[in-house]
């Protein structure tokens, strides 16, 4: 056994330049097949953690039918007393209660469909940080009349900037139109321009005040301190107030966590259509190596080399040579990966602006996690199983009498 | 005397559909443990086929082969792997030994293959350079030896397995006359001194007037069997 191990070690290095070459290819191969996958995995993580902490929270409560109809009047009953509640728990880092309607604004230019969120500028810095998204004027700092924070894409249609007036109407509790006047106090821009165009941000007392009876809350977004806390405070929460609908942010926005799981996917087939090219290079390889050494082989087998051990050594040659080019690739793509997480990769050169459109960040930090590398050793071994198979049957072929014979 | 080797009314058709050739045409042939055996006859006589039924390389078109009191002809591809293995030594004309082993090593490999100890191995190993002088050549590979150094060595491997016979297809017909004198000399001191039963083929004439007992093939059949 052992001796079949040395043996196979090293007939990898008798043809130097053969192998050299298909360790090349396996190593160039995995090497983009590995950076691919970081740059996409960092991509995909930071949406996700964008998606978390910048736009849903870990989880969301609502009244059940507001989800439904989306008007205020479904609003979260004794939402001050669930605050204190929540605020109270260990496990909460922050909550953000907000009072939203779906309305229209119009300036003196156009008309538009929007949905106008209530916050409380404190509670909403906690939880979303959303001062740092207002790119022009301020974040409800001045304490003027109705201020509005409107998103830039809309302002730049509307042809508004800080200090512009802008007339909102939306239904109150009692379904009521109601029209009012807003200042612009600021304007904001997140990675997310599709909803910057939609979403309208209001002091929340604002808006209590004008839709009426008492003060509504629609929304409670929930910051955990830790993402692993999530199913207990849900379940906790679900037991004591059954009749709220008690989210997660997976089931608020599934996309964001199918997206992790499908990108997960996605890079595996890449990989294994990058190690299934590879295999046929290999298979190549052996195949060469077989047929050289066909008298060796007969030689082999007719002094007592019985044919597991000839199938074994054609595969573990085959395995060696796969590997010593993998491990190779992996150090240059692990290698490149890690050198750049430390600035990110800059990608506005190639995507421009559909990357933040799609509410992606330029810069992207690659990352790559162990369940990747552990997915791709056992992808290797396959591609070295495969490619090995045919060659070491080959090998058995051989009649010793024949392979001997042959001059 | 114990007989090694016996064979019954053994015959080899080759191509029997197209154009039959009978290489072999019914031998019976016996080898007594520790006899110096040249098979002769001119080219084409039938030499290597019969050393292949023999080794159980090949498998006879009728007859049988027994060694000791194995009949070996019975047996199946993998047992005869095996009994190849534990029973025969080979050493042919070229190709003998992998590339990518030492002297050492090549010799320790059939030991390898027959799981004996470390210790066992590394001994006899140095023991059987030593008998074929090549113990300063222990950690060289194949390419870096001459052509009857490497034949030396493929001797010694197949001593290694400590067979029950030894066979060569044409041991020297790549040497020069002084290595092929000292392959020969090394072969009957194996013979002399540890009873080694060697079963060889050749042309070669003064590989013929070292042998004990030569056999004749023409034809594929024994014209003459003498021994001296
Ligand atoms: N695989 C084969 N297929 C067809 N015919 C074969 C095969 N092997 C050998 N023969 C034929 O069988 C006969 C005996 O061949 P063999 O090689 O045994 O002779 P030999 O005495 O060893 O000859 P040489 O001295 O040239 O080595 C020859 O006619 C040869 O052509
Ligand atoms: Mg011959």
């Amino acid at each position: 056994m052992n001796g079949i191990v040395k043996i196979s070690w090293r007939n990898v290095w008798r043809n130097k330049r053969r192998s050299l070459v298909i360790l090349m290819a396996v190593a160039l191969g995995l090497w983009g097949g590995i950076f691919a996958t970081g740059l996409a995995t960092g991509m995909v993580t930071q949406r996700f953690r964008i998606a978390i902490e910048r736009q849903i929270s870990h989880m969301q409560i609502h009244h059940p039918k507001f989800i439904d109809y989306d008007e205020v009047k479904y609003h979260i009953p004794e939402a001050a007393e669930l605050v204190s509640h929540l605020s109270s728990d260990d496990f909460v880092m922050s909550v953000s209660a907000r009072t939203m309607a779906s309305g229209m604004v119009a300036s003196s230019a156009i008309t538009a469909g929007v949905q106008i969120i209530g916050v409380d500028a404190e509670q909403e810095r906690a939880t979303t940080r959303f001062d740092e998204f207002v790119v022009d004027g301020d974040y409800f700092t001045d304490a003027g009349r109705n201020p509005v924070i409107v998103g830039k894409r809309l302002a730049d249609k509307m042809k508004i900037e800080p200090g512009s007036r802008l007339v909102l109407t939306f239904p109150d509790m009692q379904g009521e139109i109601v029209r009012a006047s807003f200042r612009v106090a600021g304007i904001y821009q997140t990675t997310h321009t599709q909803l910057d165009e939609l979403r309208l941000y209001v002091r929340r007392s604002d808006l209590q005040a004008l839709v009426g009876e008492g003060e509504p809350v629609n929304e409670i977004a929930i910051l955990l301190n830790d993402v692993e806390h999530l199913s207990d405070v849900i379940a906790q929460l679900k037991n004591r107030y059954p009749e709220l609908s008690i989210r997660s942010y997976a089931e608020i926005s599934p996309e964001v966590s199918y997206m992790q799981e499908m990108a997960g996917i996605t890079y595996l087939v890449i990989i294994i259509i990058i190690l299934l090219a590879l295999a046929f290079g290999l298979l190549n390889t052996m195949l060469m190596t077989v047929y050289e050494r066909t008298r060796e082989l007969g030689m082999l087998m007719a002094v007592g080399m019985n044919k597991k051990r000839v199938f074994l050594m054609v595969m573990l040659e085959t395995t060696f040579l796969t590997f010593t080019g993998a491990i190779v690739g992996i150090l240059l793509g692990g290698g490149t990966v890690w050198l750049t997480a430390r600035n990110g990769v800059d990608l506005s050169g190639v995507g421009g602006d559909t990357l933040t459109d799609f509410g992606y960040d330029a810069v992207v930090i690659p990352e790559l996690h162990t369940s990747f590398f552990l997915n791709l050793v056992i992808l290797v071994l396959c591609t070295s199983f495969l490619a090995s198979v045919y060659p070491a049957f080959k090998a058995l072929k051989m009649r010793p009498a024949e392979a001997i014979r042959k001059d | 005397m114990t007989k090694v080797i016996r064979t019954e009314n053994l015959t080899k058709v080759y191509n029997h559909t197209v154009v039959p050739v009978h290489a072999l045409g019914g031998v019976d042939l016996e080898v007594e443990k520790g006899e110096f055996t040249a098979i002769i006859g001119p080219s084409g006589s039938g030499k290597t086929t019969l050393l292949n039924m023999i080794g159980g390389l090949d498998h006879p078109t009728s007859g049988r082969v027994f060694v000791g009191d194995t009949e070996m002809t019975a047996l199946k591809e993998s047992k005869l792997i095996d009994f190849r293995l534990r029973n025969i030594g080979f050493v042919f004309q070229s190709y003998n030994l992998i590339p990518v082993l030492t002297a050492k090593e090549n010799i320790s490999f059939i030991m390898l293959l027959q799981k004996r100890s470390k210790e066992e191995m590394e001994a006899r190993a140095i023991q059987l350079l030593q008998e074929v002088g090549l113990t300063d050549k222990a950690d060289v590979r194949p390419q870096k030896l001459s052509g009857g150094q490497q034949q030396r060595v493929a001797v010694a491997r197949a001593l290694a397995s400590r067979p029950q016979f030894v066979l060569a297809d044409e041991p020297t017909a790549n040497l020069d006359t002084q290595s092929a004198f000292n392959l020969l000399d090394i072969m009957q001191k194996l013979n002399e001194e540890e009873h080694i039963t060697l079963l060889f083929s050749t042309h070669d004439q003064r590989v013929i007037d070292r042998a004990r007992r030569v056999i004749k093939l023409v034809d594929g059949k024994i014209a003459s069997d003498e021994r001296r």
